[in-house]
């Protein structure tokens, strides 16, 4: 890695830190929230810009499309929450999404930056991704994991807001497991049995105990109006990151179709990303026909999160085989 | 006693009935729940046809992959009950499709109808607003705003309606045509494709008897058959694999050249609607030669390299070392009290060497090419399925947008709102009033399904910008 792409990789990194601390200062110093909130949002850019140039600085040095492993596409997904991010707080103004978002774009950073030094280097490509297709069917699944990681996070913001506290601990211990047991697949040498009960249990535990304790409102706290908002926003993102999925679904059958002479192998990479689009095509259904509150539906945008964690993540970390092991280092 | 006899239905209403079970939203939802839960075990556990039994039993044991096998979750793609629930959701697809989905087509002729301000007034986002101009020079400003944000705009009267994002909603039809499309064309493919794989050392040929297909097919299986003249394998600088090529040709069954191409890995050869794809590479074998005895000897990957065992008596071992086809064979030897092998000799392609009493003859090194092959013909019909699959997703992201709006004359009510207060953007109805004959009652209201606060963000803007334009030419008037 060039000197210029580790600068701005890491001034990137730390835009995001700094604009979480902002983000989450805003919240404390009401006297100043408005003018936080902005430099919190500047700091953003400046690392949503950071990050664009040293992607494209990689791709010059490596003299190809820079998403070719683990590491590239922890940039690429870092660079499209906080691009969606600031255009969903543009338009929405949604700012306790800010430091979720800036958050999640940090741990990706830190998750990037812990990897073997092999995945920061430029390695060359295997002959199976010496294709066009990859970056037709690539970078859609990437900005779609983005976008539904977003609505998680609108989801739980939306929560918040409902005064659906204990959902939201539930929820939020649920997506704490399943992290732990993706950092622990991916840093440690814990058996794969175990960290496959530790993510699917607690991602189903809490999940469960979350959607039970929806009925537990504190009054107090209920905000309707930004309630709806967040709900809206998770909908929005939904909206977006479906038809990214399903172009990115589509793309990789083609693809397949075109080297491999198959457009489904159900490998289970592939198996996975088929099991986050039905999810979210039950939750649009869910969504069109109001077959559920906006409360039940932030716990399935919650669900569809770790889904999508299990589908971009989860499953090289966790010992689950397949074609699409270019993700996998270990 | 009296009671109420049932209300009776008429044929038609009761096959509706019925169908209404298999047009539900919930079981949609609840299929694809079961249908997700099926495919991420399926997912999870490894499965036979891919890896093959021994992986199932290293995995899991003995008598669980045993009882996994039994429960049919080592095939579970395969298994009656997803294919059921595949089934019952192709019906409840048909049924919403026909029922509710297909129909829609009919509301987009349809205009929308005209309000009148009570009823605009009942409309989730309504605001009612005093302009400095007289009905028509609003309703016209108005008009002419939301056709710059790309509303279409229909006026009638003291009426306005407009609509933005109409064919949005259609995206459910085309989603739904293309999930239909799809499902035929795959019925096609499985019921007439067929394809396969085989390892073809170099000369050697391909043909499709072997080939897999479904229980129910109807299709027939080429005659011709594909003979590899030349494969080779592209190294980057670091010895890493950088791509695999394959000289073929097609050979038709009275055995004439049909056609010649190289294919390499995404770049198949199609011929007579078979493609045939590179698939995976190898080194097949060494043919060595010990003084005047030829020895084809098989290889075996090791990491980068290949090699062959040859066991000269009891714990001593020749073993032949290859790592491409231009590289030079090297040779060991490796005795049970040695703790390495250790390298005797290296042996140039076509050169040979003395060993001893023997003269070792390094003749050729035998590629093997791995040649996927497939035969598709509903691939026509997956790739319009695809084609709307993904045009209905894309417009199910454009937000549908409704505006009414409805105008009167203001007589006596409206003070000019040149001189509204700055923070409120325009004049609301009720505050204090200036008599004037120029002047209307602005009522409108709309709705947005998927992006509701932006909608009426959009609308708030919209306008105070209409009147701010009013008010400035009202100023420059005055």
């Amino acid at each position: 890695m060039s000197e210029l792409q580790i600068a701005l990789t890491n001034t990137a990194g730390i835009s995001s830190v700094m604009s979480f601390w902002v983000f989450v200062g805003s919240n404390a110093c009401q006297r100043w929230r408005e003018i936080m909130l902005r430099i919190a949002c500047v700091v953003m850019v400046i690392g949503f810009a950071a990050l664009t140039v040293a992607i494209i600085a990689r791709g010059i040095d490596a003299g190809r499309f820079p998403l070719a492993n683990l590491y590239e596409s922890l940039l690429w997904f870092a660079w499209a929450v906080m691009g969606s991010f600031l255009i969903l707080e543009r338009s929405y103004g949604v700012h306790q999404l800010g430091w979720l978002a800036s958050l999640t774009a940090a741990t990706m950073f830190l998750y990037g930056s812990w990897l073997p030094a092999s995945q920061h280097e430029i390695q060359p490509l295997v002959p199976a991704l010496v294709s066009y297709w990859r970056q037709i069917h690539v970078p859609p699944l990437i900005c779609s994991y983005a976008m539904f990681f977003l609505s998680g996070l609108s989801g739980l913001a939306q929560l918040w807001q409902a005064g659906r506290l204990r959902s939201l601990i539930c929820a939020v211990g649920a997506m704490v497991l399943a992290t732990t047991a993706v950092a622990l697949g991916t840093f440690t040498s814990v058996e794969s049995f175990w960290l496959q009960g530790l993510f699917v249990g607690g991602s189903l535990i809490g999940l469960t105990a979350s959607w039970l304790n929806l009925e537990q409102v504190s009054e107090a706290r209920v905000n309707q109006a930004r309630a709806e908002l967040y709900d809206e926003v998770a909908y929005r993102a939904i909206s977006i990151g479906f038809p990214l999925l399903t172009i990115g679904i589509i793309t990789g059958g083609l693809w397949a179709n075109h080297a491999w002479g198959t457009y489904w192998s159900w490998d289970p990479k592939e198996s996975m990303a088929l099991v986050t689009w039905l999810s979210y095509a039950a939750y649009i259904h869910l969504r069109i026909h109001r077959e559920c509150s906006a409360e039940k539906l932030s716990v399935v945008t919650i669900a569809g999160m770790l889904l999508t964690l299990l589908t971009y993540l989860g499953f090289n970390s966790l010992g689950f085989g397949g074609l699409h092991s270019y993700g996998k280092f270990k | 006693m009296i009671t109420a006899a049932p209300p009776v239905q008429s044929p038609v209403q009761t096959r509706r009935s019925r169908l209404a079970v298999f047009a539900s939203v919930r079981l949609t939802v609840t299929l694809l729940v079961l249908i997700a839960a099926t495919v991420l075990i399926g997912a999870w556990c490894p499965q036979e046809s891919q890896v093959g039994q021994q992986k199932v039993i290293d995995m899991f044991g003995e008598e669980m992959a045993f009882n996994l096998s039994r429960w049919g979750i080592t095939d579970i793609f395969h298994s009656p009950w997803l294919l059921t629930l595949i089934a019952l959701l192709t019906v409840n697809m048909l049924a919403c499709s026909f029922q509710r989905v297909f129909p829609k087509v009919r509301s987009l002729k349809q205009p929308m109808p005209w309000l009148t301000g009570r009823e605009i007034g009942k409309l989730p986002f309504n605001k009612q607003l005093v302009l400095p101009v007289r009905c028509e020079q609003g309703l016209s400003k108005l008009s002419e705003h939301l056709s710059k944000s790309g509303y279409r705009v229909c006026l009638q009267d003291e009426r306005l309606v407009a609509e933005f994002g109409k064919f949005g909603r259609l995206a459910p039809t085309i989603t739904h045509i293309g999930l239909l499309t799809l499902l035929m064309g795959v019925t096609i493919s499985s019921w007439t494709g067929f394809s396969g794989f085989q390892p073809i050392p170099l000369g050697g040929s391909l043909n499709f008897n072997m080939s897999e297909h479904s229980k129910l097919w109807i299709g027939k299986l080429p005659e011709w058959r594909v003979r590899v003249e030349a494969t080779r394998r592209d190294d980057y600088p670091t010895g890493e694999p950088k791509q695999w090529f394959s000289d073929l040709s097609v050979i038709t069954g009275q055995g004439k050249l049909a056609k010649r191409e190289q294919i390499s890995v995404n770049n198949p050869l199609t011929y007579d609607g078979v493609d045939i794809y590179q698939s995976s590479w190898g080194l097949d074998q060494i043919v060595v030669r010990f003084n005047q005895h030829r020895r084809h000897l098989g290889l075996s990957p090791m990491g980068k390299l290949y090699a062959a065992f040859l066991e000269l008596e009891p714990g001593t071992v020749l073993i032949f070392s290859v790592r491409d086809q231009l590289q030079p064979l090297r040779l060991f030897a490796k005795m049970d009290s040695w703790p390495s092998p250790r390298l005797l000799t290296e042996i140039p392609l076509g050169r040979s060497i003395r060993l001893g009493a023997v003269d070792l003859t390094y003749e050729a090194v035998v590629p093997v090419t791995g040649l996927q092959y497939k035969s598709d013909p509903g691939l026509p019909v997956t790739l319009v399925a695809f084609a709307f699959i993904i045009s209905g997703v894309l417009l199910a992201a454009v937000p549908h947008r409704q505006v009414w709006a409805h105008v009167e004359a203001a007589n006596g009510l409206a003070r000019i709102a040149g001189s509204a207060p700055a923070t409120a953007g325009y004049g609301q109805p009720g505050s204090a009033i200036e008599d004037t004959q120029k002047a209307c009652i602005l009522s409108i209201g709309g709705r947005s399904v998927k992006a509701r606060t932006l909608f009426e963000r959009s609308l708030q803007k919209l306008l105070a910008g209409i009147h701010k334009d009013l008010c400035h030419s009202a100023g420059e008037t005055a």
